[in-house]
């Protein structure tokens, strides 16, 4: 019993079996994580050591280059990239896609074991990070406080910090702008100096008069009672009290020579929300980890958290990824409910019968639910490319089953009673259904195989496509049967409704037959115009390849802007903070109507906020985060915005540089970028290379901003000793140095403790004592023996310029010039202006510059994709070449592959969509939708003339009759693209190129292949049926010879 | 007795068991997979790619009376739906065992 006859045999073991896939596909899709990709995060592992007290160079040379050596030989690495800054080395490892990171991080484990040893005495172990600093943070939280300014920071580190921390996932969270509460003792240099005190010497008071000190204990009559003295300050303010020197018999005070201030860090970072003061908690995540899941479980915490801390804190929300990622998959969901709208109509347009359109219209909900339990059991995630791939199966899945259908009908028009027409009409199908499904596999399961950036993402697509088709097949042969038997009779009298209703319908489908088969017929019998018409329309959409530009990934609007902007080095905190503010004021002001949330974070991080100092930051320096209002909300995209913004901090002269990112959390979807990557040792001339490429970048159009990684030289003081004269004192340059040290930065004396807190009592110079280098100058050392002398007399006091933090890629020194693409320009243009520059400017011997960002990543797809159609080709043909048993006519049918493509040129070039990843994607599912109409084609051809009819008039007739077929599927998965093409939803610039491209591609392969095809056949069988006449005459010829001298030859044998 | 060869297409077979019941009929011999066009008209049923249909064939004996019942409701059922095809061709039993 086959499979159809079985079905249709036990209907009800055949609907259940569905019915069950359909409960495992909908339990799955309950458990699968959102999304905006597939796991496509760059596997990046972060290798961090720290070396107090060495400059830039001496980091490079003595931590970050044995590391990257080791590092080197670790499998499946891309890239290694070093930043060795001052008193620290951090290695970026980028690995190859798809590895999974806890192997790689235990193999990076087991190469810094090796190495450790080699490493300098005072280097701390190296520490990884399974995290990319620079990646985009997940969320950035806000804290608003009233009281509790002053410990706010040890507040949030423990109680919101900490618990955020360790949810899985989370790579790190850190705290911005809450500056930590510090008691100051200022001195005054000259007060102390008076009274021979240093500030040495009150720290040391300080230290013993902050004391609790048991004194063991002693019994009283039968008891024991332990003896302490609680020497410890309950107030700051008791500190003014004690008594640091004796002079002339009079006490003097510690508010005699220095004031107690009870405040918040010196130099700390302050942070900004909507203009209110506050800190910032920012969540970054591990590479790999899902965003959304995290977001949500830091959501779900919130509100513990939040009962947690005093009532006066109050957190809330600037930025949430998940937020974006779960509209973007809203606005696809939608697309993906109208595609199945859409395909409904087209079937119930053609079909004109409910019964019919259920029977078809249930595959799609069948094929697609299954495919999430094939998504639950790979790991795999609700995201762009698997809901696109929904909405590219949706024109698909309907065909199998359209076939079957049609079939059962006309059995059962002719009189079969519907059960045996279902099992007898899928019969006959089964083999041509089943034979294009194997092409659509052919083109899918390739798909699989990519590597690459464009492998992660196609992979999945490709999976599931090959899942779905063949549930939808398998549907078709069993379900659709079932139900055609089950719903499907005779209608013997059509009710006056429906004859009004698709009475115009079917008339107007009639009158369109008919003129299509008029046409048809005009063609083939025109046969050159038509090749050569099409030929003309080939050649003249490849003119249009010039004016279409190429970029990876289409830039995606995800309403956020993360902006830096570089004051002039040694700008105050409080200056860059006035013009951060008046910047975001006039922001407030000119995006009212975009923005929701403005902040801003200024200022040096703290030393031992380890995440923020990766980050750059430091008095000079402003970052914002603004979150726009959602697309549909606003009239300006997120790169208009960025491109006002740009011009705003263009026209401000005090501003050194900036950058401003707009779209994309993860390096994918945001503004296209290309590096122009400077290798070389000496900095001076691969600084001279980059400041060229940046100017004459700058002047190119379609460039937004040009970027260099290498810091500016930061400019210094540096005390010079003369170490002969310090030992005339009895001083050496580490006794000074701590000496200057305790007097600026201020020297620790004890921990001021206050409800379970501590909060360190710094002694240092007053800052009015600090702010000038007289000031330094004038520093007192104390010798030895207790003589004095001054800075001065001993050094001098000179400014230098520090080599900046030094960067390496691939174990080379490296400059990068980076462009960002304005959008709408095609990074194409750009790369091609930068090749033109550094072909016509110099580039001194021994420095090589290379280009890289999305443009390496775009190559490295684009020839992916190339040799990925090219195999797709092949197996297409294969497949074809096996069902028709023929060479010629698999030819045939592909030649409507071209026009394919010259279709998504013409309508790329029409709406102005560039080529990238998502087009090219289209290209490669055209491969398939468009043989298939082709195939349909020249089966019924060869159908026809194997039923005895001429070639003109079984091409005529086989094109009128599969007229309406070939619309039907090709109508539907237009359709079933429209939504996508036209969406206006957030995150729509991803998958507009790929709807584009389809519809294009589509439109004008199936008019041609309507078309072309039957000529391009009369063409050949005509040529075929010539050739045959002419071998049998030949062979007519040959016989009559034969017969003549057949004697003559035979006696020569004998002979 | 007589034999009564009925050629028909596949799509019948159900009814044609019954027709063969409700007339008693008990005994017949089927070939499920039969190949054949008509004299006139008959669409070609070859199982091929061009014909994809298949007939099936049973031969049944009946006793002489019989034979008109069954080929009269046969001639309406064949004249209800032409487009399948349905014949039915009867011959003399000469001995049997």
């Amino acid at each position: 019993m086959s499979l159809y006859e079985g079905s249709v045999k036990r209907p009800i073991m055949t609907s259940l079996i569905f019915t069950a896939i359909v409960v495992l596909g909908i339990f799955s899709l309950t458990k699968l994580p959102v999304n905006l990709f597939p796991d496509v995060d760059t596997t990046n592992i972060m290798v961090m050591t720290s070396y107090s007290g060495a400059s830039a160079e001496d980091i490079e040379q003595n931590v970050t280059r044995p590391l990257e050596n080791t590092l080197n030989t670790v499998g499946n690495l891309k890239h290694i990239t070093s930043r060795s800054s001052e008193n620290i080395s951090i290695i970026t490892l980028q690995f190859e896609y798809g590895f999974d990171i806890d192997d790689l991080t235990n193999d990076v484990r087991d190469k810094l074991d090796m190495v450790k040893r080699a490493l300098p005495d005072g280097a701390s172990d190296p520490i990884i990070f399974k995290f990319d600093a620079d990646m985009m943070p997940v969320m950035i939280l806000s804290v608003q406080a009233d009281q509790s300014v002053n410990g706010l920071y040890k507040i949030l580190d423990e109680n919101v910090a900490n618990p955020l921390a360790r949810i899985a996932g989370v790579g790190s969270v850190s705290i911005g702008g809450a500056p930590e509460r510090e008691i100051y003792v200022y001195c005054d240099p000259v007060k102390l100096e008076a009274y021979n005190l240093t500030v040495e010497a009150i720290s040391n008071i300080i230290t013993q008069e902050n004391r609790n000190i048991p004194g063991g204990s002693f019994d009283v009559g039968n008891e024991t009672y332990p003896l302490r003295v609680e020497g410890e300050f309950n107030d700051p303010r008791e500190m003014e009290n004690i008594v640091v020197a004796s002079l002339g018999g009079s006490d003097i005070y510690l508010r005699d020579v220095a004031e107690v201030v009870d405040t918040l860090q010196e130099r700390g970072q302050m942070s900004f929300t909507n203009g209110v003061r506050g800190a910032t908690i920012i969540v970054q995540k591990q590479s790999g980890a899902n965003s959304v899941e995290i977001c949500n479980k830091v959501k779900k915490m919130l509100p513990e958290l939040q009962r947690n801390l005093p009532s006066d804190i109050r957190i809330g929300m600037i930025n949430d990824t998940s937020e974006s990622i779960m509209n973007s998959i809203g606005s696809l969901e939608e697309t993906v409910f109208f595609a199945l709208l859409f395909v409904v109509l087209v079937v119930l347009f053609f079909l004109g019968r409910w019964r019919a359109t259920f029977v078809v219209a249930i595959t799609i909900p069948l094929s697609l639910i299954a495919s999430f339990i094939y998504l639950l059991l790979s790991d795999g995630s609700l995201n762009i490319i698997s809901l696109s791939c929904l909405s590219i199966a949706i024109g698909l899945v309907v065909d199998d089953a359209i076939v079957v259908l049609e079939n059962t009908t006309t059995h059962i028009e002719r009189g079969a009673d519907p059960k045996q027409a279902a099992i007898h009409a899928t019969n006959e199908v089964a083999i041509s259904v089943i034979a294009s499904t194997l092409t659509m596999l052919a083109v899918f399961l390739p798909l699989t195989m990519v590597k690459g950036m464009a492998g992660m993402m196609f992979k999945q697509l490709g999976w599931m496509m090959c899942i779905i088709l063949t549930v939808s097949t398998t549907s078709a042969l069993s379900f659709t049967p079932m139900l055609c038997s089950q719903m499907l009779k005779l209608k013997k009298k059509r009710t006056k409704i429906m004859d009004k209703l698709y009475g115009p319908i079917e008339r107007f489908l009639d009158r369109f037959d008919a003129w299509y088969q008029g046409k048809l017929n005009w063609c083939v019998r025109h046969r050159p115009v038509i090749i050569w018409t099409c030929v003309a329309v080939f050649a003249l959409s490849l003119f249009t390849i010039k004016s279409i530009g190429t970029e990876f990934f289409p830039s995606s609007d995800d309403s956020r802007l993360s902006i830096k902007v570089w004051m002039p080095i040694g700008t105050r905190t409080e200056r860059s903070q006035v013009v951060a503010e008046e910047l975001a004021e006039k922001w407030r002001k000119d995006f009212g109507a975009e923005c929701r949330v403005i902040n801003y974070t200024v200022g040096q991080a703290s030393e031992d906020n380890t995440f923020a100092s990766m980050q750059s930051n430091g008095t000079h320096i402003i970052s914002y985060n603004v979150r726009l209002k959602n697309p549909s909300e606003r009239k300006m995209t997120a790169f208009d915005v960025a491109s006002i913004i740009r011009t705003d901090l263009g026209n401000r002269p005090e501003i050194e540089r900036f950058t401003v990112g707009a779209g994309g959390s993860s390096g994918m979807g945001g503004q296209s970028t290309v590096a122009f990557e400077i290798y070389g040792w000496d900095f001076t001339e691969t600084d001279n290379v980059a400041k060229m490429l940046r100017t004459e970048l700058k002047k190119e159009p379609g460039v937004a901003e040009v970027r260099i990684s290498r810091d500016e030289y930061q400019p210094e003081y540096h005390v010079e000793f003369d170490r002969e004269k310090l030992a005339r004192h009895g001083l050496n340059v580490a006794t000074a140095a701590t000496y200057l040290r305790n007097r600026i930065n201020g020297s620790t004396a004890s921990y001021y403790r206050e409800d379970g807190e501590e909060y360190d009592i710094k002694v240092r110079f007053a800052p009015e004592f600090r702010t000038s280098t007289q000031d330094i100058e004038n520093i007192l050392l104390y010798g030895t023996s207790g003589n004095t002398v001054r800075v001065k007399d001993v050094g001098a006091v000179v400014e230098r310029f520090t080599p900046p933090t030094i960067e390496r890629k691939d174990r080379q020194r490296i400059n990068t010039v980076t462009a960002i693409v304005e959008s709408g320009t095609p990074m194409s243009k750009v790369v091609e202006a930068g090749q033109r520059i550094i072909a016509e400017n110099d580039i001194p011997l021994g420095i090589s510059v290379g280009i890289a960002g999305d443009v390496e990543e775009q190559q490295d797809s684009f020839s992916d994709m190339l040799m990925l159609g090219l195999l797709i080709l092949m197996l297409v043909y294969i497949v074809m070449a096996a069902q028709f048993e023929s060479f010629s006519d698999p030819f045939i049918i592909m030649l409507s592959v071209p026009f394919g493509v010259s279709g998504v040129l013409i309508a790329l070039w029409l709406t102005h969509t560039t080529l990238n990843l998502m087009s090219a994607l289209g290209i490669v599912l055209l491969l398939g939708i468009v043989v298939k109409n082709g195939i349909v084609l020249i089966d019924y051809i060869r159908l026809c003339r194997e039923r005895g009819q001429g070639v003109l008039k079984a091409v005529v007739t086989a094109g009128r009759s599969r007229l309406r077929p070939v619309l039907m599927t090709t109508l539907t998965t237009i359709l079933g693209m429209v939504p996508m093409a036209i969406g206006r939803g957030e995150g729509s610039e991803l998958w507009r190129p790929l709807g584009v491209s389809v519809i294009g591609g589509l439109t004008l392969s199936t008019i041609l292949t309507l078309i072309l095809v039957p000529v391009v056949y009369s063409t050949f069988a005509g040529g075929q049926i010539k050739r045959n006449r002419k071998r049998h005459a030949r062979q007519l010829e040959l016989d009559a010879y034969w017969q003549q001298n057949k004697d003559k030859h035979i006696k020569k044998a004998k002979k | 007795m007589k034999a009564i060869f009925i050629v028909y297409d596949q799509a019948y077979k159900e009814r044609m068991l019954a027709l063969l019941d409700q007339n008693g009929c008990r005994g017949f011999s089927m070939f499920p997979q039969v190949q054949g066009r008509g004299s006139k008209s008959g669409e070609p049923h070859y199982g091929s790619h061009a014909w994809p249909s298949m007939c099936s064939a049973i031969i049944t004996i009946v006793d002489d009376e019989k034979v008109d019942t069954i080929l009269d409701t046969l001639h309406a059922l064949d004249l209800q739906t032409e487009k399948l095809g349905l014949r039915a061709f009867v011959w003399d039993i000469e001995k049997t065992i």
